[in-house]
């Protein structure tokens, strides 16, 4: 029996037993659409969230006042040891350093004649409008004035301009932010939120005003943006040595954008796998199911294999048929699953277009491997079953 | 036939096709058992969750200064705001009748150091009612003094793991250390802890608030707790803190008031719906096992048509076929599901074992959920096979000569 004849052979088995073999591979297309499905959606929310992240360029490093263990609230809190306006322009002038941006964020009372609004504020540098990719919709962002008397000027996010404004023009016009004037000179066209602070909701001023503003001497952040080319591992040591020396010792926390991108990616993989090892349940009852069918058939076409064996087939050929039979049938469930699941994404792609689902081609490859490895172990047992038959006592077993 | 009858007849089957029946309860009782397992790991961080929170006590409303007017935004807790929030803001809802304790809190990180060890830790201001209000044990030497509400002076209560750290195993009572440039002396240590709410108190040096305004130079408040003395008047109490900061804040409601409620709640269903999609995603293998029990009702069908001719020559009706094959998927599931269940609360209870801290619990909801799903996909699946078997011809049954047999 050569292979050709072989898969004929296998075929012809599975189409004459057309409903069972639907049904089994039923249950295998289900279990494969549950984790490529599970997978496409953990897939889809890592791009989403690493694009938030990566939008602000990746030549990033932030330098938050405090050295404390405890991720993320140093920047909030006093310190004894500023981050000074001061230090972020003599990081300026550092070697391989192209930008700054020195940053405070808080709330104010932001009013326009009698329209008022309890708004985010950020004190930001120049810089800030290239490097957190802000785009204008009327207007300038915050000219290139000396950092520690800049003019008091303020731009609009979105959502702040129609609340104070309405639809009436906002250039040029005096606002109250506190109690200090600003003129608007510029709209930024709407950006959406990023790590549950609005954007559009957030008026942003010289970096100097807002620490008058709320009478703080540190910054929260600086922002720094180095030169393409230049490791990370470089910049940092520059920056470290160049604060210590400034401070006296390491009172400040660096991180870099590629940290924070390590780890964020890190976890979201890792809840993409925890996702499509749920999935992998079901695959595995699928291929439970492909054994229980195989041992009910070779028990039944026991006396097909007698035959078999008598015209010469030999036990090792007998195992390979039915491993094979197994075999086909779990990647024909694979592909009906993967099928089903290209036409959930789609349909997903109408109704959803915001989430982007998408399912990666080692994941196609990682199911065909998954189902052939569950073909193959579930075809086992019945295959050695059906090889150990005794061709005498197979071919009495007439009925 | 009688049902017990009935029971007999298909426990005979069933035991007859013993790899079969197996393979059948492997299948139902891993769904079963996985939907009960994740779900208790869910409801097991939701009840962790609630711990933590209900810690802090239900009482508890917590001022930060700034407020956003944007909808459905996080609060504003980096707290930073043109006005600041003083100790005179605190003392003045302190005033408020249903207020009982009130703990304003200056929080800041600096270098403490003792000797040639230093650390780089939160340092919090504040007043003895902290203590309370947090629920925090002195394990060693006193809390504040009472005159801490109001005066500053050089004392320091450790956190336990910070005093570790700094002295060691020596005695720390009265120990002078350094945090920032002023000089403050140890007066007590804080009773191991664990982290709560991100916060670990276990690694903080507090002081009296009037000191921490001195040493952090700044007269700004970073949060106020507040105890209620009823929680039924929640709301009036809001308009009234609300009220009071207004009129000390030139007419402006500058600040954001948290109650316990409304972060538990968000994070509740957050959690419950996260623990009811896992749930679901876990279902599935019950669908799928569903699939393999028709398939498998179908091939018996037609393996046991001489049985089924036999049964209705003897004068069985139809309606006596179709139960008979009902039972026997609804007998498979219904132990099918046992013993996954049982086999899911034994895993929970080795989880126990092994990760005391954590509260794994199977939800009631989740367990009745996984059992009924279970039985219904046995009887909707077995459905069509029954009818098969009710419908046949009892003469060519016998002769086995019907559509859908084996070659």
């Amino acid at each position: 029996m050569n292979l050709d004849d072989s898969i004929r052979w296998i075929w012809c088995a599975l189409l004459t037993q057309r409903l069972r073999s639907l049904l089994t591979l039923l249950g295998v297309a289900i279990g494969i659409s549950a984790v490529s499905l599970m997978s496409a959606l953990g897939e889809g929310v890592r791009h989403y969230v690493l694009a938030e992240f990566t939008q602000f360029g990746s030549h990033l490093l932030a330098i938050t006042p405090g050295k404390t263990e405890t991720f993320g609230i140093g920047a909030m809190l006093n310190t004894v040891r500023p981050l000074s306006l001061a230090d972020a322009q003599s990081l300026s002038r550092l070697n391989g350093v192209e930008q700054v941006i020195p940053v405070v964020f808080g709330t104010a009372a932001i009013k326009n004649d009698n329209l008022s609004r309890h708004s985010n504020v950020a004190g930001v540098g120049p810089a800030a409008h290239s490097v957190w990719r802000l785009k204008l919709a009327q207007g300038r962002f915050l000219p290139e004035d000396d950092l520690d008397n800049a003019r008091p000027f303020a731009v609009l996010g979105s959502t702040l301009k129609q609340q104070l404004f309405r639809d009436r023009p906002a250039l040029g016009k005096n606002i109250h932010i506190g109690s200090v004037r600003f003129l608007v000179i510029g709209v930024l066209a709407p950006k959406g939120q990023f790590m549950g602070t609005d954007l559009d909701d957030t008026a942003y001023i010289p970096v100097a005003r807002g620490l008058k503003l709320f009478n703080r001497e540190s910054l929260m952040e600086i922002d720094l943006v180095y030169r393409p080319g230049i490791s990370a591992n470089l910049i940092r040591s520059r920056v470290t040595q160049h604060l210590i020396a400034r401070h006296g010792l390491e009172d400040f926390t660096l991180i870099t954008q590629d940290e924070v991108l390590k780890s964020l990616d890190e976890i979201l993989q890792m809840l993409k796998y925890a996702g499509a090892s749920l999935g992998l349940i079901s695959l595995l009852v699928g291929g439970v199911g492909i054994l229980t069918i195989m041992l009910i058939t070779t028990r039944e076409r026991a006396h097909e294999i007698g035959l078999l064996r008598a015209l010469g087939c030999s036990a090792a050929q007998i195992r390979y048929l039915f491993l094979g039979e197994a075999l086909l049938l779990a990647l024909a469930g694979c592909l009906l699953g993967l099928c089903i699941t290209a036409i959930l994404l789609l349909l997903s792609s109408w109704l959803l277009p915001g989430l982007p689902l998408l399912l990666p081609a080692q994941m196609v490859l990682l199911a065909l491997g998954v189902s052939t490895l569950i073909g193959l172990l579930a075809g086992v047992k019945p295959a050695s079953d059906a090889a150990a038959m005794n061709p005498i006592e197979a071919l009495r077993q007439l009925e | 036939m009688r049902f017990s009858d009935q029971l007999r007849f298909n426990s005979q089957v069933l035991a007859r096709q013993r790899w079969r029946t197996v393979l059948l309860l492997l299948t139902i009782s891993l769904g079963v058992a996985s939907v009960v397992v994740l779900t208790s790991v869910g409801e097991g961080a939701r009840r962790y969750v609630n711990s933590e929170f209900s810690a802090l006590g239900k009482h508890i409303l917590i001022v930060l200064p700034g407020k956003t007017e944007t909808l459905g935004g996080a609060p504003p807790l980096y707290g930073t705001s043109p006005r600041d929030l003083t100790l005179e803001d605190a003392n003045a809802l302190a005033q408020i009748s249903n207020i009982g304790r009130v703990a304003p809190i200056i929080a800041g990180t600096a270098r403490v150091s003792h000797g040639s060890v230093a650390r780089e830790v939160i340092t919090l201001g504040t007043t003895p009612d902290f203590f309370a209000v947090r629920k925090l044990t002195i394990g060693l030497g006193k809390s504040l003094p009472a005159s801490a509400v109001d005066t500053a002076s050089a004392t320091v209560v450790l956190g336990a793991k910070l005093k570790h750290e700094l002295i060691g195993n020596r005695n720390p009572l009265n120990q002078w250390l350094r945090i920032g440039d002023r000089r403050y002396r140890i007066i007590g240590v804080l009773e191991q802890r664990g982290e709560s709410l991100g916060l670990d108190m276990r690694d903080m040096a507090i002081i009296p608030i009037r000191s921490a305004e001195q040493l952090f130079n700044s007269a700004g408040l970073f949060r106020i707790l507040l105890e209620l003395k009823q929680i039924d008047q929640l709301d009036a109490s809001k308009q009234q803190i609300l009220d009071r900061i207004r009129l000390r804040h030139e007419g402006e409601d500058d600040v954001t008031l948290i109650s316990q409620d409304s972060m538990l709640s968000s994070f509740d269903n957050v959690l419950t719906t996260l623990t009811a999609s896992v749930g679901a995603i876990a279902a599935i293998s019950l669908l799928v096992a569903g699939i393999l029990i028709m398939n498998i009702s179908l091939i018996s069908v037609s393996q046991r048509q001489r049985e089924i001719g036999l049964l209705k020559a003897l004068g069985a009706p139809a309606s006596l076929v179709r139960s008979l094959f009902l039972t026997e998927a609804l007998m498979l599931t219904g132990s099918g599901a046992l013993i996954g269940t049982t086999c899911a609360e034994l895993m929970i209870m080795i989880a126990l074992q092994l990760l005391p801290n954590f509260p794994f619990y199977a939800p009631v909801w989740a367990e009745l959920g996984a059992i009924s799903m279970a039985v219904g996909c046995g009887l909707l699946f077995s459905w069509w096979p029954a009818n098969r078997a009710a419908g046949l011809d009892p003469i060519l049954a016998l002769r086995g000569a019907t559509g859908g047999s084996h070659q």
